[in-house]
């Protein structure tokens, strides 16, 4: 079907760059034209970009079903209220690292007993353990604010550095370095002889095993990576949304991922920011016009996903660049 | 602590045979339900390899449906679980019919979409029957208690354990004895031959799908006076489904039935025992589980 080839020099770096160029460009410009709703908006779209993210190594590129990663990302959140309710940390060097921490510990401990199950089971093993914080987090006191459920008084965290404080816009920017620092190592992982085994996993895993790769060694390793980044995804939100909840480790978190790598693109490397994107404006769209009806606006958004757009529309657009590159290239010439 | 002082000398529970018969059979009544509950999503994973998320939100349809008939009509318990089990049955049919169809095999598909549809009908039944919820209800000759082992004890618990035991039945003749369960053994183990045999295995499949989403609704009707009829039973009873099919094992009668019966009598004493940890005893069942046997009790090697 591709007819052109674009390996040649810069030519090639232009085509291939310049999306990610004018994307970057986008992020780091357009909030300073935005009220403080606006970029809160944009802060929630790359939190949730890098949860996709991390959750596409585990699902688009080593094809596991979890159903349980919001219990990573809701461990980094926890672990930052619990800081500041119980030890008053707002220190974001302390506790944005120890969020990272608890997230992993808990995903190499799931890791464990899910990949003992394989196929539908893992699903189901994945999806009972996220259910499993979800209920601890319910019924235990100390993980609670008094009287309520979930944690509230969160801030914006202390950079620690002398007469400077975090607002909306400086905070937007801190989630836009670490997005875009994820963005790089997680590109970096994919493209290694790591990722690539991952995606051999996928697409044949007795194969793999035939071939001599330790499979199992490599789906955990995947886990606990895509662990660790859903725990940085949860962290940052925290900060955000100045509040936690039990929903946050549970099921109802687990799938916004899931919806989001599918509607963007399975397997693709930026297909799952595309997805949280379109899923932050219609979740903002419908909040807005019906917040009662949000559940049904957001099922019906499921539905349509997979009748009519499973390749992701991330997938589509770049099918569209791609169409429309080479003119822009010779042009160039 | 002295030398001579017993750890539970003022322990609330007495542990006599009385407090044991009776989480014994609260047990025993609530685990069936469960297996009422997860019997029919295990079947449709098991023959058609579906896995449908939706059925704890079409238990819910039920519940409210029967509830609808039974008690705001007053047309009886009867009516009102014929009531629950059809509406829910149509409408699991629908999204077999309309949607699922099109992503047999394609596993990751089936659970965005079905799990689209916990949400839809989940706000749909907040629509159609408000937030508030119902208060547990069942059929009239069924209220007061009866006498059991020289106790008292609710008669609706023991019919829930009759009613349990007779699907058992029912659907274990189902599956081994008649020709219909006979497809669909042949379609679990291998799909293209049995079409290629020119056996209708789309119909069959559509059957089996009513069928399970019929148990569901029915379901909810029964299990009203123990889950209650609420909006959030979407998801719990799925959670309930998810964890009994794991623990029993994909795909056989049998597999629910132990399932159902183990997670109930091991959260009805755990509730008993450690009353604060309410959930947390069904959950470290199942990881033991899983550790000891990732497929399930009774479940096929995986």
């Amino acid at each position: 079907m591709e007819t052109i080839k674009h390996d040649n020099g810069q030519d090639g770096w232009i085509s291939h760059g310049l999306p990610y160029l004018l994307g970057i460009l986008v992020l780091l410009v357009t909030p300073l034209f935005l009220d403080t709703y606006g970029q809160g908006l944009m802060t929630r779209f790359l939190i949730f970009g890098l949860f996709a993210m991390s959750f596409n190594i585990v699902f688009g590129y080593a094809g596991l079903m979890s159903l349980g990663h919001a219990a990573f990302f809701g461990a980094g959140g926890y672990t930052v209220a619990l800081l500041k309710l119980h030890y008053e940390v707002d220190l974001f060097w302390i506790s944005a690292p120890l969020g990272i921490l608890v997230a992993t510990v808990i995903a190499a401990l799931f890791a464990i007993i899910a990949l003992r199950a394989s196929g539908i089971y893992f699903l189901l093993v994945t999806f009972a353990l996220g259910q499993m914080l979800y209920s601890l987090a319910w019924n235990v006191k100390w993980l609670n604010s008094k009287g309520m459920q979930g944690i509230t008084g969160i801030t914006l965290p202390d950079l620690g550095i002398a007469g400077f404080t975090l607002e909306t816009l400086s905070f937007y920017y801190l989630v836009l370095i670490i997005f875009l620092l994820s963005c790089v190592l997680l590109y970096r992982l994919i493209i290694s002889p790591f990722g690539l085994a991952l995606e051999g996993i996928r697409e044949g895993e007795p194969r793999m095993e035939a071939v001599g790769y330790n499979t199992w060694f490599l789906k955990y390793a995947a886990f606990v990576v895509s662990g660790s980044f859903a725990g940085l995804a949860g962290v940052l939100f925290a900060y955000y949304n100045f509040f936690v909840s039990p929903n946050h480790l549970g099921i109802a978190t687990s799938f916004l991922p899931m919806v989001m790598v599918i509607m963007g693109g399975l397997g693709s490397f930026l297909g799952p920011v595309v997805g949280a994107a379109v899923f932050i404006f219609v979740e903002n769209f419908a909040s807005i016009l019906s917040p009662q009806r949000w559940p049904l606006v957001l099922g019906t958004l499921f539905v349509l996903t997979i009748m009519f757009a499973r390749d992701g529309i991330g997938v589509y657009l770049w099918r569209l660049w791609t169409k429309w590159r080479p003119d822009f290239g010779s042009a160039k010439n | 602590m002295g030398e001579g002082t017993k750890p539970n000398k003022n322990n609330q529970e007495p542990k006599t045979m009385d407090w044991f018969v009776i989480n014994l059979l609260n047990g025993i009544s609530y685990g069936m339900v469960l297996f009422l509950i997860a019997a029919g999503m295990s079947i449709v994973l098991g023959a058609m390899g579906v896995t449908n998320l939706a059925h704890g939100a079409l238990y819910m349809v039920g519940a409210y449906v029967g509830w609808t008939v039974a008690v705001k009509w007053g047309a009886g318990f009867g009516l009102g679980l014929l009531a629950g089990g059809l509406s829910a049955g149509l409408v699991g049919l629908a999204i077999e019919r309309g949607l699922l169809r099109h992503l047999y095999k394609k596993p990751n598909e089936q659970v965005l979409l079905t799990f689209g549809f916990v949400y839809i009908l989940a706000n749909l039944c907040l629509w159609i029957w408000g937030g508030w919820p119902r208060m547990p209800f069942t059929a009239k000759f069924l209220t007061g208690s009866m006498e059991i082992l020289g106790r008292s004890y609710p008669k609706a618990r023991i019919a829930v354990i009759l009613v349990g035991l007779i699907l058992a039945v029912v659907l274990w003749w189902l599956q081994e004895k008649t020709r219909m369960g006979a497809i669909v053994r042949a379609g679990m183990d291998d799909k293209e031959t049995t079409m290629g045999l020119g056996i209708n295995l789309e119909r069959a499949f559509a059957l089996i799908f009513f069928v399970s989403s019929f148990i569901a609704g029915s379901a909810g009707v029964i299990g009203a006076q123990l889950l209650g009829v609420h909006n959030a039973l979407g998801m719990d009873v799925l959670l309930l489904a998810l964890i009994v099919i794991i623990v029993g094992g994909v795909g056989s009668i049998q597999g629910a039935l132990l399932g159902g019966i183990l997670i109930g009598v091991i959260d009805a004493f755990g509730k008993a025992i450690f009353p604060q940890l309410a959930m947390f005893t069904m959950y470290v069942t199942m990881i033991v589980v899983i550790i000891v046997r990732p497929s399930g009790l009774l479940g096929r090697k995986i």
